[in-house]
C-alpha cells in the first residue's frame, strides 16, 4: 500500500514538473525607456515623452522621440539616448556622449533625437546631472 | 655636493609625487573641465546634431532605394586655432554609413582623391606581372551624389571680466545633380571663461 502511494506521489510529481511552463530561453529583460536620476527629479520634471516613426523617401521609417522637462529651480541636465534594435541589441550612434542642457526656473524645454538606423524598435532615455 | 645631489633627488621625487598622474578618459562618462577651445566633446555634440538631423529630415533617404553616395568637399576652419576638419567629417561619415543610407567616396576630392590606391590600382592595368582578371575594369568607379561642405568660425566677445568665445559649425549638403542643398544645419557652440583662458 505504501509503496502505491509512494509510486502515484512521484507520477503525479512528474506529471506536474512537465506541465509547469518552462522559462523562455531568450526572455529578454524588461528595460525602462524613461530613466531619471533621484538628483534631477528634485530639480525637474518629465512631463512628456513621444515617439514616432517617421516615413523615409526610400520606404523605411526611423523612430525618433521628443521629450519635455520642466524646471523647478535652474537647474543642469544631461540626457542620452541608447537606441535598440528589435532583438534589443544596441544600435550605436555618432558618440556615446550625454548631450548637456540648462532649464530655468518654471521653463519648458523640448529636446528630440532621432534614431541612427531604421532597425532601432526602442530606446532608453537617460536624464541626469552632469557633475 | 652628495648633500645637495640628495636634496635635488628628494625635490624631484617629492614634485613627480604630487604631479596629477595620466588617466583615461571615458568619452561616454566624462564630465571633465571644459576648455574655451574646441575639443572632441563639441565635434562631437555638432555631428550628432547633424546626424541627427539630416536622417530625420529624410534628406539622406534615397527616394529610388540604394545609398547616396557622398563626398567630402571643403570644410573651411575659420577659427584661430588648428583644427584638423576630419575630426568633425569623419564622424559624419561614419555615422551616415553605419544608417545604411550613405557611402562616402575616397576616390574623389578637391585635393585629389583621399585614397589614391583607387587609381594606382587602376595602373596595373596591362601590366603583364599581374593576374588581369583581379585588376579593377574600366567604368566601375562610382560617382558622388551628394557633396558635404562647411565652415568652422569663431568671434571672441569680452563679456564684463570674463571672455565669450563663440564658435559656430555650419555645414551643407548639396545634391550635385542640381546643385541644390537638400540640407543645412548650424551647431553654435558658445563658451564663457576667464580672460586669462586662451581660445587659440
Amino acid at each position: 500500500m505504501r509503496f502505491v502511494f509512494i509510486a502515484v506521489l512521484l507520477s503525479v510529481g512528474v506529471f506536474m514538473a512537465g506541465c509547469a511552463s518552462q522559462p523562455e530561453a531568450n526572455a529578454l529583460i524588461e528595460r525602462q525607456e524613461l530613466k531619471v536620476d533621484p538628483e534631477v527629479i528634485y530639480t525637474m520634471t518629465v512631463t512628456e515623452l513621444l515617439e514616432e516613426r517617421l516615413p523615409q523617401p526610400g520606404g523605411e521609417s526611423l523612430l525618433q522621440i521628443q521629450f519635455a522637462v520642466e524646471a523647478r529651480s535652474d537647474a543642469e541636465l544631461a540626457w542620452k539616448v541608447t537606441w535598440f534594435d528589435a532583438s534589443g541589441l544596441v544600435v550605436k550612434g555618432v558618440g556615446d556622449a550625454y548631450r548637456k542642457a540648462s532649464v530655468l526656473t518654471g521653463q519648458t524645454r523640448y529636446f528630440k533625437a532621432a534614431a541612427p538606423h531604421a532597425r532601432a524598435t526602442s530606446y532608453q532615455l537617460h536624464l541626469r546631472e552632469p557633475k | 655636493m652628495l648633500k645637495r645631489a640628495l636634496i635635488l633627488s628628494a625635490s624631484v621625487l617629492i614634485f613627480a609625487g604630487c604631479s596629477t598622474p595620466t588617466r583615461y578618459v571615458d568619452p561616454a562618462a566624462d564630465d571633465g573641465p571644459v576648455a574655451m577651445t574646441m575639443d572632441y566633446r563639441d565635434f562631437e555634440k555638432a555631428a550628432t546634431e547633424a546626424v541627427d538631423d539630416m536622417l530625420a529630415s529624410g534628406a539622406v533617404s534615397n527616394p529610388n532605394g540604394g545609398r547616396y553616395i557622398m563626398v567630402v568637399s571643403r570644410i573651411t576652419n575659420d577659427t584661430m586655432q588648428r583644427i584638423d576638419t576630419d575630426q568633425l567629417t569623419k564622424k559624419i561619415r561614419v555615422a551616415l554609413l553605419r544608417s545604411g543610407k550613405v557611402v562616402t567616396t575616397t576616390a574623389v576630392g578637391l585635393n585629389g582623391a583621399e585614397d589614391e590606391m583607387t587609381m594606382r590600382a587602376r595602373e596595373l592595368r596591362n601590366s603583364e606581372e599581374f593576374d588581369q582578371s583581379g585588376v579593377q575594369k574600366k567604368g566601375t568607379l562610382q560617382a558622388p551624389d551628394l557633396s558635404l561642405s562647411g565652415k568652422i568660425l569663431q568671434r571672441n566677445h569680452k563679456v564684463g571680466d570674463e571672455q565669450q568665445v563663440e564658435y559656430y559649425i555650419q555645414l551643407s549638403l548639396t545634391d550635385l545633380a542640381s546643385g541644390l542643398a537638400f540640407w543645412e544645419g548650424e551647431t553654435p557652440i558658445i563658451k564663457r571663461g576667464s580672460n586669462s583662458s586662451v581660445s587659440w
